[in-house]
């Protein structure tokens, strides 16, 4: 299973969500992609986004105000 | 949920120490605001009452991760209506809750005039636009509207300090500069209130009816784009 990462730390929406749409258009189906992000709105923005394009979706907080979203393509 | 996703989790979780436990930092804020409520309580009831809801409104914007710059950002980006929508039921609602407070205050329905009406009715007109074009290229750059810059700040989130301050110096010039805008175009625009001139009961119906069709368009909106992209 290969997995992409993308570092969005310290970027404001819609950054990290324009660099996710940037990354999954590049990507093969059954790929994961990582995003980090430490914007907490962002991740509203990320999930509402890809749930509404069918994408299998979910985040987790992995350090305090780090959190990662994975997204399947 | 994805089997992927699933395993993916797992695996990171492992990776990561346990976080450190911050309940009794939250106890202390909480007994610092109880107790700054109960010296506005004696210094002044109004402010006491601001502040308690200033904090729910704070507590709820977070946890609900509500952006008012994103409902109107994503929905031109992205085509996602989602909050937009979530903002249409918030006007529908405060409509009903303005209404019936500005109704309860004014004596005579027939004949009034609209310094006696309780809210803020400005003036509309060209400066209008002028600031809400302003207001709206600000947001975008900067990544959060006025509410979502002290919510954030209160995150952690350090890049919004920097927003505050040119928050603090647009303000300033703007209340510098509020006279020039004041000669130039707000006196000379109308203020227009509509139950002043249609009644209470019709202009109601009417703002409702007009929130209710634009909400009707932007879930449409949102179920075309979807398609689209597909």
């Amino acid at each position: 299973m290969k997995e992409v990462r993308i570092d969005c730390m310290h970027e404001i929406c819609p950054i990290p969500l324009l660099k996710a749409m940037k990354e999954l258009k590049k990507m093969a189906k059954g790929e994961i992609l990582v995003l980090e992000t430490n914007h907490s709105c962002s991740i509203a923005n990320v999930v509402e986004w890809a749930k509404k394009q069918g994408h299998n979706v979910d985040y987790m907080e992995v350090s305090e105000g780090e959190w990662e979203i994975y997204i399947e393509k | 949920m994805s089997s992927k996703i699933e395993e993916l989790k797992k695996r990171r979780k492992k990776e990561f120490k346990k976080k450190k436990n911050q309940t009794h930092y939250g106890l202390i804020l909480m007994v610092l605001a109880l107790g700054i409520y109960f010296f506005l309580l004696v210094k002044g009831i109004s402010y006491s009452s601001f502040w308690i809801i200033g904090l729910f409104i704070g507590f709820v914007l977070q946890k609900s991760r509500f952006c008012f710059t994103s409902s109107f950002r994503d929905f031109i980006m992205v085509g996602n209506t989602a909050l937009f929508k979530a903002i249409i039921i918030a006007f529908m609602i405060s409509t009903i809750g303005f209404a019936i407070v500005q109704y309860m205050n004014i004596d005579d329905i027939q004949n009034f005039s609209i310094e006696n009406v309780v809210g803020k009715i400005h003036p509309v007109g060209i400066h209008t636009i002028i600031g809400a074009l302003m207001s709206g290229i600000g947001m975008v750059i900067a990544g959060s509207c006025a509410s979502g810059t002290l919510m954030r700040i209160g995150e952690g989130f350090l890049l919004q300090i920097l927003v505050l301050v040119g928050f603090i110096i647009g303000t300033l010039l703007g209340a510098n500069q509020f006279q020039f805008w004041d000669k130039l175009l707000i006196a000379q625009s109308p203020t227009i209130y509509f139950p002043q001139h249609i009644g209470f009961v019709k202009s109601v119906i009417i703002q409702l009816i007009v929130l209710a069709g634009l909400y009707i368009l932007a879930d449409w909106y949102d179920k075309k784009n979807n398609i689209m992209s597909m």
